[in-house]
């Protein structure tokens, strides 16, 4: 009885949970759209993760040579939540916005086409956990 | 003494699962002194609660292929593209899913050459498909209206067609419906790879012929994505065909050359200056050309 109590209590408080990070991941995706102004043509994808604390979360893309694309990379309800660094394919850092006071969104123009990893962590000074979102779009040069 | 194990399992995970709930309640929860002593708590069983999808897969947009298209010089070409009258005979979801991403692509490239008549019939093909697979909202009659509107405005256009492909893979997301989502990505991709490489035979754009070479991490990316799907029958053939195909793009060489990038702060934008060099032979050209040829028959037939 004990036990079938617990399990019904879990199956509620995960559901409530799972709800309730999806709802906060949504809201943070409506930011996020915001910073994709006209010109910029969504990948059409929703690049969502959930990290706690210092986690961080890894994506991996090509971008096409001749293009310009913008990143946006939101968590929380505010801009600047979200640390997110690109790498290329052998590690070497090509940018990082914590140098630019986490800036929610950064334009790139790649003058060949290349594999990059985004890496992207939660601000230390804010939330423990949180929904990171990265939304990204292009223009063709 | 199991049963105690057990109870003290369930303890736990009710604790942190309460923890979390609580802590995402809480906003950014900033000088709130107890958050830290329950952030501890929940790390005893978070990494196997909670840490998923946390490594992202990018699949490119099929309408940046149709734009490189348009750019090399290639005419309009409605014979590569898959007929609307195809629709009714989708019967699964399986078939819908990827032909609804066969069909965003199309409807991408008619956009970009301007042909309103043949956009018109592609976006209600996107939306038929949309609707039976339940992510109507997607592409509702907002976006229809407006997509009416802006006829003549190709990139309002292109915009309200990609905004309606992220809002269906943001409804298909928070509706454990990932299977669909992929599928309508592994589709778009097809599709794509396709324009490419009929243009590539017609013109030997070199442009064009590097893009199919390029794709090669865009394939591992979805054939990730694709992967956790591959006991469902229906995927098994699908993906072992394109697990197969990526054995072709494997030989394809390439030489990196890593470049320091220039940042222009004031406009919020770095210019990535590195290099890849691609070398695609026209042998694995012509095994890949056949593959995606078989893999799209496939798929639209």
């Amino acid at each position: 009885m004990k036990k079938l109590f617990v399990v019904t209590l879990f199956t509620v408080l995960f559901g409530a949970f799972t709800t309730n990070v999806k709802a906060q991941c949504d809201t943070t995706a409506d930011m996020c759209a915001k910073h994709m102004v006209a010109g910029f043509i969504s990948d059409g994808q929703n690049y969502r993760a959930l990290l706690l604390n210092q986690e961080v979360a890894e994506f991996h893309a090509t971008f096409f040579g001749g293009s310009v694309y913008r990143i946006s990379a939101c968590s929380g309800q505010s801009d600047g939540n979200l640390v997110f660094s690109v790498f290329d394919k052998e590690r070497n850092l090509l940018f990082s916005n914590a140098e630019y006071k986490n800036a929610p969104y950064w334009d790139f123009k790649f003058e060949n086409t290349i594999d990059c990893i985004i890496e992207a962590q939660l601000a230390s000074s804010n939330a423990a956990s949180g929904c990171a979102v990265l939304l990204m779009g292009f223009k063709q040069q | 003494m199991r049963f105690k194990l057990i109870e003290l399992k369930h303890f736990l995970l009710l604790i942190s699962v309460a923890g979390l709930f609580l802590t995402s309640c809480g906003g950014n929860g900033e000088g709130e002194e107890g958050e830290e002593k329950d952030t501890v708590k929940v790390d005893t069983v978070k990494t196997n609660l909670l840490k998923f999808d946390n490594t992202l897969f990018s699949v490119p947009s099929p309408i940046q292929t149709s734009l490189l298209i348009k750019k090399s010089g290639a005419n309009y070409n409605k014979e590569m593209l898959n007929v609307t009258s195809a629709l009714n005979s989708y019967s699964n979801n399986f078939k819908k899913a990827l032909n609804l991403g066969v069909y965003g692509a199309d409807l991408g490239y008619v956009t970009i050459y301007e042909q309103t008549q043949d956009a018109i019939g592609y976006l209600k093909a996107v939306k038929k498909l949309a609707d039976d697979l339940g992510v109507s909202g997607a592409f509702d009659a907002a976006l229809m209206k407006r997509f009416e509107t802006n006829m003549g405005n190709r990139d309002s256009l292109l915009s309200l067609v990609s905004t309606g492909y992220r809002t269906s893979d943001k409804y298909l997301q928070n509706n454990e419906r990932k299977d669909v989502a992929v599928l309508i990505l592994a589709g778009g991709w097809v599709e794509s790879l396709h324009f490419s490489i009929n243009i590539a035979k017609a013109t030997r754009n070199q442009e064009v012929i590097n893009r199919i070479g390029e794709q090669k991490s865009s394939l591992d990316n979805l054939i990730k994505l694709l992967q956790p799907y591959y006991q469902n029958e229906e995927y098994t053939e699908f993906i072992d065909q394109i697990v197969d195909l990526y054995n072709d793009f494997d030989g394809i060489t390439s030489k990196y050359t890593y470049v320091k990038p220039t940042t222009d702060i004031k406009n919020q934008i770095t210019t990535i200056h590195s290099k890849n060099d691609i070398v695609i032979t026209d042998k694995q050209l012509e095994s890949i050309s056949e593959k995606v040829e078989t893999i799209r028959k496939q798929i639209v037939g």
